[in-house]
């Protein structure tokens, strides 16, 4: 019972920190734009095809943590022209916009990669005993991963001068405007960075989970749960709130049936709804 | 002052816009009515096809589509059904109740569908049967979910296929003789998983067996983890019910895992329906499945078989489509190509004309034997009469090397014998 205890707890921790990097792509574009993305998880699904194709073109999984978020990037920074700029000053509209991109998405998918799910080897193999589980070195890889895409985010995000241009427009728009920031073009690069962010988690996830034209539509509810527990737009809360929620879930999932550690997370987002509208982690940077 | 010109109702006025409305309502109903009714006999005969093209069951849906597609050529070619030509009007589910119980009203009062082949999605077939019965239109259902010849069925619902109850009775009393007594049933947490879970346990309990693990998995679980490490250690058997993604990330994570080693694993043609075992680079390896229309050819080897896989463009190993990737969701969608020719003989056997004759049609349908035939290329069968079930033969297979190889075949004299007579649809009003 303890074993288990454990080896669920380091695997929350693990799947957490994946989830973390798909949500963090989620909060940045809540935070800059006030965008709702109801078609983030098509981003992270976007991932997991790219990974495939170039695995079964190349013959190798590495080149995709590379390409997945610089074609996400271009793919995201197009979509903010093309779908969002024009409607920016109308959140109601870009709710219904992405979700009809999310429909685009998963259908322009369907059309070409196929509906049949597909299974992505782990570029690392074998397993090891984690406290009496067989665990696979590669989840472990994939929270290295996102432990460093995350440091790599907050670093940028803190000590570029892209990344003071938008915390400064994320903090008074007209002001940084006035100030010479080009406003439009540091959307446009938040709105890129989220689907490369996304992106990249789904190229991570791709070995433990599966390549599908719905990949996506999981993951999102996760992804909200998290941003909203950790609250919205605050970025280090929302990568906080993943890990806590998956990692809560392992500890539940010992001793209670899945399906319960499912409920204790939902109760968990509605307390915090309840009590702490403004998120958990209210006062950690923005 | 009282305006002559206010457009507030007042009692005649009222009464003005009561009778034009009861008028039109009239006379809109009675033109539903004529074209549900009194449709020419000598035009074409419409049968609807309720299908998922998009969603989550799209790639089950696309090899429907095709089977309805060919079946209905090769109909018309052969003469149409009473010398009439069939028009297969087709609407998508998009693989969610809602949206199906809509497409259903479209098919059968907008493209007056007369008869309508139905979901192989459990949750948007059950969502359709009230609403045919309320349309008086027989509808052939292809999910999974026992309600359908069971607790919900209609004197309208047949199902030529397999549902959760024949599937434990099929397949159940092989396992626990020859792979385990000791069940953990590990499920996606809705209604077709339940509903296999529940027909299991009670056949594994009947047997002497024992289900030691009950493990409903949320759908929108990604990481098995959580749920994979509460398969208790005495389990000799897992049984797994999920489709699609979901199925190739249980089985690439109890790979991983190791649950193959230390347990035999068994499931339903459902979780590698439309996927080819060498696609998931082995992750079913080991697996044992229930099939009702063997994946290679030489398991059934007969010429209406072969002919049918000729038809629908298919190899005759993975059942994998000339020219693509797609492989065929091959023990279910012959349903689609089946029930055209199951509707055309009790159509015919009843002399249909107008939908005033469907009750003959239905009493034709209830005790409907069918010959293996390039008809029936799944093979003979009986659509029972008291439970509109689907009595056929299933083969239990296990993957090796990436294909599915039969190692015995259920009669469907043993089916039938395992699986008594629950519900009595036959009695229902029409």
């Amino acid at each position: 019972m303890t074993n288990t205890l454990i080896a669920l707890s380091i695997n929350g921790l693990v799947w957490g920190l994946i989830i973390a990097l798909i949500a963090l792509g989620l909060s940045v574009i809540f935070g800059l734009l006030d965008i709702i993305n109801l078609s983030h998880g098509d981003f992270f699904m976007i991932g997991t095809v790219i990974a495939w194709t170039v695995l079964t073109t190349t013959g190798s999984f590495w080149p995709a943590f590379l390409l997945a978020p610089l074609v996400g990037f271009v793919l995201g920074a197009l979509i903010q022209r093309i779908v969002l700029q024009p409607i920016r000053n109308a959140a109601a509209l870009s709710i219904v916009a992405t979700f009809g991109l999310s429909m685009i998405l998963q259908e322009v998918v369907r059309m070409t990669f196929g509906p049949t799910p597909r299974r992505i080897l782990p570029p690392i193999r074998g397993t090891f005993d984690l406290f009496g589980i067989d665990y696979e070195i590669y989840r472990l890889f994939a929270a290295a991963v996102s432990i460093l895409a995350l440091a790599a985010f907050f670093l940028f995000l803190h000590h570029t001068k892209l990344g003071t241009w938008m915390r400064a427009v994320r903090h008074d728009p007209e002001t940084a405007t006035a100030m010479g920031i080009p406003a439009q073009r540091v959307y446009r690069v938040t709105f890129g960075l989220g689907f490369a962010l996304a992106a990249l988690g789904g190229v991570v996830a791709s070995p433990i989970t599966t390549v599908d034209f719905r990949a996506g539509v999981d993951v999102l509810p996760f992804c909200f749960m998290a941003v909203i527990i950790g609250g919205l737009g605050n970025l280090p809360g929302t990568a906080a709130a993943a890990v806590l929620l998956a990692f809560l879930e392992g500890i539940i999932s010992s001793f209670a049936t899945p399906t319960v550690a499912r409920i204790a997370s939902l109760v968990l987002m509605s307390a915090v709804l309840l009590l702490r509208p403004q998120g958990l982690f209210k006062g950690l940077t923005k | 002052m009282e305006n002559s010109n206010d457009p507030k109702v007042n009692r005649r006025s009222f009464l003005q816009y009561a009778l034009a409305g009861g008028a039109a309502t009239g006379v809109a109903n009675l033109t539903i009515m004529k074209d549900l009714f009194a449709q020419a006999p000598a035009g074409p005969i419409v049968i609807g096809h309720h299908v998922e093209l998009t969603g989550g069951f799209a790639s089950w849906g696309y090899w429907h589509d095709k089977a309805a597609r060919k079946a209905v050529d090769l109909i018309n070619q052969g003469g149409g059904i009473a010398k009439r030509k069939v028009v297969l009007a087709t609407e998508d589910t998009e693989s969610n109740p809602a949206s199906g119980a809509r497409k259903l009203r479209n098919l059968i009062q907008r493209a007056n569908a007369e008869f309508v082949m139905g979901s192989v999605h459990s949750g948007v077939m059950l969502a359709a049967i009230p609403i045919a019965t309320e349309l008086k239109t027989i509808y052939m259902s292809m999910g999974e979910a026992t309600e359908a010849t069971g607790s919900k069925g209609t004197r309208y619902s047949f199902r030529t296929g397999m549902d959760t109850y024949s599937i434990a009775a099929a397949g159940v009393p092989w396992c626990m003789e020859n792979l385990g007594k000791n069940w953990t049933v590990i499920y996606a947490d809705y209604a077709w998983g339940q509903s296999h879970f529940q027909e299991t346990k009670v056949i594994v309990e009947k047997l002497g067996g024992k289900v030691v693990g009950n493990i409903p998995v949320p759908l929108d679980a990604k990481d098995f983890v959580p749920y994979l490490t509460q398969i208790p250690a005495e389990t000799q058997v897992v049984f797994s019910i999920f489709f699609g993604s979901l199925s190739v990330a249980f089985y690439t994570q109890s790979k991983s895992m190791g649950i193959g080693k230390r347990a035999k694993m068994y499931s339903v043609s459902g979780t590698l329906e439309a996927i080819a075992p060498a696609d998931i680079e082995g992750a079913a390896e080991g697996v044992y499945i229930l099939e009702n229309f063997p994946r290679m050819l030489k398991y059934k080897d007969d010429g209406f078989h072969k002919e049918h896989n000729k038809i629908m463009e298919l190899d005759d190993i993975d059942a994998r489509e000339a020219g693509s990737k797609r492989i065929m969701a091959k023990s279910h969608a012959w349903q689609s190509w089946e029930d055209l020719y199951t509707l055309k003989a009790a159509i015919e056997t009843s002399g249909y004309k107008t939908r005033k004759d469907t009750e003959g049609v239905i009493r034709a349908l209830e005790g409907l034997p069918m010959k293996n035939s390039l008809g029936h290329p799944q093979g003979d069968k009986l659509l029972r009469k008291e439970d509109h079930s689907g009595i056929l033969d299933c083969y239990i297979s296990l993957i090796e090397n990436g294909r599915f190889e039969v190692k015995k075949k259920i009669p469907k004299e043993d089916l039938a014998k395992n699986m008594p007579v629950r519900h009595d649809l036959s009695k229902m009003p029409v």
